[in-house]
């Protein structure tokens, strides 16, 4: 707490000890208490609410499900093994072509970043490509694939790896030049230099990019089920929205909503065990 | 913390306690069925006589559609004008021509409504129909409508549309394998490509024509796809099967390579109009002027083979906004305003082999009412 003392003729600042300062450890329990109760409540009276209203005749049931009525039937579709296969099929057109268009994305970003002839080469025909928007690309990868999981792999691994390719290529070129001198001072070869100066510089950087990447691969994935699918959960929201099968179609939304954070988390979570010098990420809502 | 903890009990407790009451919304069974018009006095209507209702049980394939004189039936002007919303899922196809016609030559106007298209897709138009936000759909009692009625919606189908044309081969075609004739094609584990959902009135037709080819919805891998793509997948070979609407059939008619095995059956229309509450309950008149108003203009611009004339081409590819070459290589549709008895029992058999259906069919008294147009053309039960 910081004061004025009164009544004199030069001002003295005087700083009392906050609670931060006497008790760090309760008040650090107490705010973390706080921000998860937060965390915790606010989607909760949320639901309780849509559940109140719903039960009240506020809002048409029938239109927009009570959560009680959504959390059943999820709940038996998940039992009787009906979920299951959409969850699966969309979560392997995530992983395949997450995979790729980070791999893809990375090299070539580190590539750019590093050869500014190769920079100078593609940087103009990839940023009039990054505003395509990219479900407008599925028609050319349905020809060019087919109708199995290609197009849908594909369309993912085009969206992750505009993401990962501007972070990585930024992130090379930011890397101090003092950084790459030292490498070369000390003689490192190109993959001493890729290890140990590169990598470790660009890292972070590139899982931020990798990070956003993974909430719009879910985002692509279900909007191109929609269109070229007959599986996954894109394809059961609205096929059911298409069918009026309101309570399956928030089924969908919810295990949407939960995929993507799981998605996030783990990429999250992976880039904190890559890159333990990095600035410590916390979370969402951890102060 | 005491008190926290009591405030969100006392949040839960009445959450809890209030699923015990009553919804406005409650899941019912919508308005017990033929009652609507059931007291209404339906009167000898000039220019409909015997011809003007055929029998549903009448399930021919070869049944003359129901007609009046052209012109008839009369308008009979509402005392006030009255505003009504009609939603449909495009303008540019030729089965909404007979509205889009009956707005152009003002039949509506000479009952005193003001109708107006909405572009709106089922599943969106559904809602608002059951709430009275909108008045009619100009749809069929497809799947989404089914589950709309099973839980609970007062809509029910009120006239019929159209069947096709005995020429027409919109419907299964495939690609025929080496040395393969179209009587010996087999569908069971056949890819079919489609437009069209499992959910729609089609999937009825689709399931007989499979049926009679030892195929069936359940028995095949179905390929859902964009419009222009499903004669592409299947001339590439990405799908072995296609259903195939008017008038992308006519592209492989006369290849040997594929054949027509089967397509929207004769004399039996599978859509029309809808009515929610509005005019089911609330605005009966006006109910029976719209239906009035569409069979008049039915009897007077669509009795027949209607694309005999170039002329009513020429104005229905302009009003349809369409080419007029496509609307010409196809037949004309058999305007057909009916609803044959069963129909909606054999949409939902074909739901449930679709595997989009769940439960017991609805009975025909919850998703049928033949009584409104019956009273336009002066049928007495």
């Amino acid at each position: 707490m910081t004061t004025i003392a009164p009544g004199r003729e030069e001002s003295v600042l005087v700083r009392r000890p906050g609670p931060h300062e006497l008790h760090p450890v309760r008040t650090h329990r107490r705010r973390r208490a706080l921000e998860l109760s937060l965390a915790v409540a606010v989607p909760l009276a949320l639901v309780l609410w849509w559940q109140l209203a719903a039960t009240q005749g506020w809002i048409d049931p029938r239109v927009y499900p009570a959560p009680s009525t959504i959390f059943s039937d999820g709940w038996t579709r998940a039992a009787a093994g009906d979920l299951w296969p959409d969850v699966w099929a969309t979560t392997k057109r995530v992983l395949g072509g997450y995979a790729i268009g980070t791999a893809t994305g990375y090299a070539l970003g580190l590539l750019m970043g590093s050869l500014s002839l190769v920079r100078a080469a593609l940087e103009p025909l990839l940023d009039a490509l990054y505003v395509v928007p990219k479900l407008a690309l599925l028609p050319v990868f349905l020809n060019m694939f087919g109708l199995g999981e290609g197009p849908q792999i594909a369309l993912v691994a085009a969206t992750v790896f505009f993401f990962v390719w501007i972070s990585t290529m930024s992130a090379v070129l930011a890397i101090p030049s003092g950084h790459r001198d030292a490498g070369r001072v000390f003689g490192a070869t190109p993959w001493q230099m890729f290890r140990h100066v590169l990598l470790p510089a660009s890292l972070p950087a590139v899982l931020v990019g990798a990070r956003i990447a993974a909430g719009v691969a879910v985002l692509v994935i279900v909007a191109s089920e929609q269109i070229a699918a007959t599986n996954g959960l894109g394809h059961l929201i609205f096929d059911s929205r298409a069918l009026f099968e309101n309570d399956v179609m928030f089924v969908g939304i919810v295990c949407v909503a939960v995929l993507g954070v799981v998605f996030s988390e783990l990429v999250r979570v992976a880039g904190r065990l890559l890159t333990p010098w990095a600035p410590r990420d916390r979370g969402r809502g951890q102060s | 913390m005491r008190r926290r903890a009591y405030g969100v009990a006392v949040v839960v407790a009445a959450v809890l306690a209030s699923a015990g009451c009553s919804s406005k919304y409650a899941d019912g069974s919508g308005s017990s069925g033929t009652a609507t018009a059931g007291n209404r006095t339906v009167e000898p209507v000039t220019g409909c006589g015997t011809s003007s209702w055929t029998d549903p049980a009448d399930l021919s394939p070869t049944r003359t559609p129901a007609r009046c004189k052209p012109l008839t039936p009369a308008p009979q002007p509402l005392p006030k004008t009255r505003k009504v919303t009609i939603a449909t899922g495009t303008l540019s196809a030729e089965y909404v021509a007979p509205l889009e016609v009956a707005v152009a030559k003002g039949e509506f106007k000479k009952e005193g409504l003001d109708v107006t298209l909405k572009v709106l897709p089922t599943p969106d138009a559904l809602p608002l129909l059951a709430k009275g936000d909108i008045d009619a759909m100009w749809a069929a009692p497809e799947a989404a409508v089914m589950n709309g009625v099973k839980g609970g919606f007062d809509i029910k189908w009120v006239a019929g549309n159209f069947s096709p044309d005995p020429e027409s081969k919109s419907g299964l075609w495939v690609k025929l394998k080496k040395g393969e004739a179209a009587a010996d094609v087999r569908m069971a584990g056949r890819r079919m490509g489609t437009m069209i959902g499992k959910g729609s009135v089609i999937a009825y037709p689709m399931q007989k024509a499979l049926a009679t080819h030892g195929g069936g919805l359940d028995k095949i891998q179905y390929q859902q796809l964009g419009s222009a793509d499903v004669l592409t997948a299947l001339q590439n070979g990405g799908v072995d099967s296609a259903w195939l609407l008017d008038p992308v059939w006519r592209k492989v008619d006369d290849n040997p390579q594929y054949a027509f095995l089967g397509g929207q059956p004769q004399g039996e229309p599978l859509g029309g109009m809808l009515y929610g509450p509005s005019l089911l309950n609330d605005d009966v008149d006006a109910g029976v002027a719209l239906l009035r108003a569409y069979i008049r203009t039915v009897n007077t611009y669509f009795a027949d083979d209607y694309k005999k004339d170039p002329s009513f081409v020429a104005y229905l590819a302009k009003l349809l906004k369409t080419d007029e070459a496509v609307l010409k290589s196809t037949p004309s549709l058999t305007m057909d305003w009916e609803i044959r008895a069963g129909t909606t029992t054999r949409l939902q058999a074909a739901y449930k082999a679709a595997g989009v259906s769940k439960g017991a069919a609805l009975p025909e008294s919850r998703t049928v009412n033949r009584s409104l147009y019956e009273e336009a053309v002066g049928h007495q039960p």
